[in-house]
């Protein structure tokens, strides 16, 4: 009998993009890992230089529509440092709202429509729906919620230009933003419950190993999605600013998202990364889900991304509600003003699947210069090292059964975001004659 | 009369495919669970790369395509798909237009751009400079939009279900600005592409007190010439509108602007 030598996945299933993996066998050993991002060049950094800082927040959410809102956030940190805008607090509130809406909408969509297929071993959700509808039901209306809040605060729900320099083009009505709250109160029960199904999964091991962790420190002694320093599992703390000695980006010819490592290793990002570097400063039902669910596997499993998305949820729920009554308390804003036309700027914000920079510099009210680093820019290496390590563990195992599946279930655990997502699953099996 | 026969009705099958852009246009679809329920149980979905697996691709009756044809791989790829459908409808301004990727469409500034952000290195497959599906491809229908709406997707869709001409939407923003019965911006002095851009959003922005960024491309029938000189009034250079007009309308724009 022929053995199987390589492993070809493309289009990769379930992740928003257009991608695929090939793994290489040769001898029982796992020779070459290769995540391929199939999705054609964009070029944003390069057609941003010589416009206005509202052009490229009009034009940066197109990067991804998913995370939409993430990429107007980065920029808007960015350009506001760059021209000295000082926004006031509660505009950074309204902000906050907007982030907490992307965050449940985007993890909603992945932990049960992408990943909770492959822990309850079903195709899609919509096959799971027949056993598990009340949950299927439920978690649809998550992810709407999400998406309402998105709409309120970007103005429609992808690529919305509400979001602008020194604050927002129109700030929603006190009745909303009770109706909001109301909304995330009553969602809250069924993220503990959400809690609750996760813990009561097993996961499996064949992939683990150690790698390094990477997100924002938030600027106060809470959780939070974003922050002015990069913070890493080896408990370091870097300036934003020098985000390129931190992340060292190169390009691979077989993909048009460049790679990144720390320290010249893999590194992960999102909410994993996130859970296990902040998650002692959570608090009220994101602290109960925390020690629900975190155990020393997370280090060395990036399955368990799904699960800190879960506790993430909770938080972000929790978020709305806390932010809302904050709102209230507070006068409407001024739309702040630039106070410069020259300067530079870093802007890193948490976007769902991880940390995400902006950086620009703006010359006499024109960009001169931009640089954006994803999240999946950042961790494909780690991805491609867990499928590596995976692969050794199941051929020693001899389980050589539906590989495919488990490099793929990897991959999906990170919520790659390539832009397009491919449901659609083919396997080519080259066989060697030798 | 004729006795009519008893035969079952065959689903028109329906294929959804994504190229080089943001997936906001199939993520539009995807966030409508009311009606994209309806969908699924009125065609035969072959291929919905965000929705469905295992599709068993083959002759189509419709395929919606998202998002421009930016490597050699995905230029074959269209061609395949074009072959197999009989119906191909480009869907978000990235299909219809080229996209924002398209902004500096024909200037020959491609390949440095491409330099200037990867540096000198062989992909799998050859980058080409963005362009709309129309330009490898005959495309039946446009639906436009940064991205699509729903609600004019999901008219288009149910047309061409029902074997009917979809009506191309003949409004610009403005029109539906004025139904919003927003405060016009021009009557501030704010650059707005409102009267120059198919409407379809529901005048997203000006309600927000935000100008119209153009991102649905150009209305065939708005006077470009008289805006632009209107918005030159307003102390705007003609490169400064130019510019901004370029961001969304891709290679589209070019043919309303080439003689001003």
């Amino acid at each position: 009998m022929s053995k199987k030598e390589s492993i070809h996945i493309e289009p990769l299933a379930r992740v928003e993009g257009h991608g695929g993996i090939k793994v290489d066998i040769k001898g029982g050993k796992v020779t070459d890992v290769k995540v391929d991002i199939l999705e054609g060049p964009r070029l944003f950094e390069t057609f941003v230089i010589g416009k206005t800082p509202e052009e490229d927040l009009s034009l940066v959410p197109r990067i991804c529509a998913i995370c939409n809102l993430s990429h107007k956030f980065a920029s808007l940190r960015a350009l506001e440092k760059c021209l000295g805008v000082n926004i006031p607090e509660v505009t950074q509130e309204y902000r906050h709202l907007m982030h907490h809406g992307e965050m449940i909408e985007s993890h909603s969509l992945h932990v049960f429509f992408l990943a909770l297929p492959d822990f309850f071993g079903y195709d899609n959700a919509v096959a799971m729906a027949a056993e598990h509808g009340e949950v299927v039901k439920k978690a649809l209306q998550l992810k709407k919620f999400g998406n309402k809040v998105m709409r309120t605060m970007g103005g429609r729900m992808v690529h919305g230009e509400n979001p602008i320099l020194g604050g927002f083009g129109r700030l929603p009505s006190r009745e909303t933003l009770l109706e909001l709250k109301a909304e995330a109160e009553e969602l809250l029960p069924f993220a503990m419950q959400t809690i609750d199904i996760l813990a009561g999964l097993d996961i499996p091991d064949h992939m683990e190993r150690e790698t390094q962790f990477l997100c924002m420190k938030p600027p106060h002694d809470g959780y939070d999605y974003y922050g002015d320093i990069i913070l890493t599992s080896d408990g370091k703390e870097h300036s934003v600013e020098d985000y390129k000695k931190v992340i060292v980006e190169r390009v691979v010819g077989h993909s048009f998202a460049k790679r990144s490592t720390y320290l010249g290793k893999p590194f992960t990002v999102g909410a994993i990364a996130r859970v296990l570097l902040l998650g002692k400063r959570f608090k009220g039902k994101a602290a109960e889900a925390y020690k629900k669910l975190v155990n020393p596997r997370w280090y060395k499993n990036p399955l368990y991304n799904n699960f800190a998305q879960a506790i993430e949820m909770v938080f972000s729920l929790e978020g709305i509600i806390e932010t809302v009554d904050k709102i209230l308390q507070m006068e409407t804003p001024a739309i702040a003003k630039p106070t410069r036309q020259s300067g530079s700027g870093t802007g890193g914000v948490e976007a769902p699947r991880g940390t995400l920079i902006h950086h620009y510099e703006i010359k006499d009210g024109k960009t001169a210069a931009a640089d954006y680093i994803t999240p999946t820019a950042m961790f494909l290496d780690d991805v491609e090292a867990f499928i590596w390590k995976s692969g050794e563990t199941l051929l020693q195992r001899r389980q050589t059964e539906n590989l495919e599946l488990q490099f793929e279930i990897i991959a999906r655990s990170y919520d790659p975001c390539i832009s397009c997502s491919a449901h659609l699953v083919t396997v080519n099996y080259l066989d060697s004659e030798d | 009369m004729a006795k009519v026969k008893d035969t079952p009705v065959q689903k028109p099958r329906i294929g959804v495919y994504g190229f080089t852009g943001c997936a906001g246009d199939q993520l539009i679809l995807i966030h409508t669970e009311d009606e994209i329920l309806n969908l699924f149980a009125a065609a035969d979905i072959r291929s919905f790369v965000m929705a469905s697996s295992n599709p068993p691709e083959g002759d189509l009756d419709v395929a919606f395509v998202e998002g421009s044809i930016s490597t050699e791989e995905e230029r074959e790829h269209i061609q395949e798909i074009r072959k197999r459908a009989k119906i191909l409808v480009a869907i978000g301004n990235c299909a219809v237009s080229g996209g924002p990727q398209a902004m500096f469409a024909n200037d020959g500034s491609f390949a440095k751009r491409l330099r200037d952000v990867y540096g000198e290195v062989k992909f799998i497959t050859d980058p080409i400079e963005a362009a709309p599906i129309d330009a490898h491809v005959t495309v039946d229908y446009y639906l436009p939009g940064c991205p699509i709406d729903s609600q004019q997707a999901f008219a288009l869709i149910s047309r061409l279900l029902h074997g009917a001409d979809p009506e191309p939407s003949l409004h610009p923003v403005c029109h539906e600005c004025k139904l919003h019965e927003n405060r016009c911006l021009l009557l501030d002095k704010k650059l707005c592409f409102g009267p120059l851009t198919k409407g379809g959003c529901g005048s997203a922005c000006p309600n927000h007190g935000l100008p119209c960024v153009g991102c649905w491309g150009p209305q065939a029938d708005g006077n470009f010439r008289q805006h632009f000189e209107l918005l030159q009034s307003f102390g705007l250079s003609k490169e400064e509108v130019f510019r901004r007009i370029k961001n969304y309308g891709g290679h589209k724009i070019l043919e309303f602007i080439k003689d001003i």
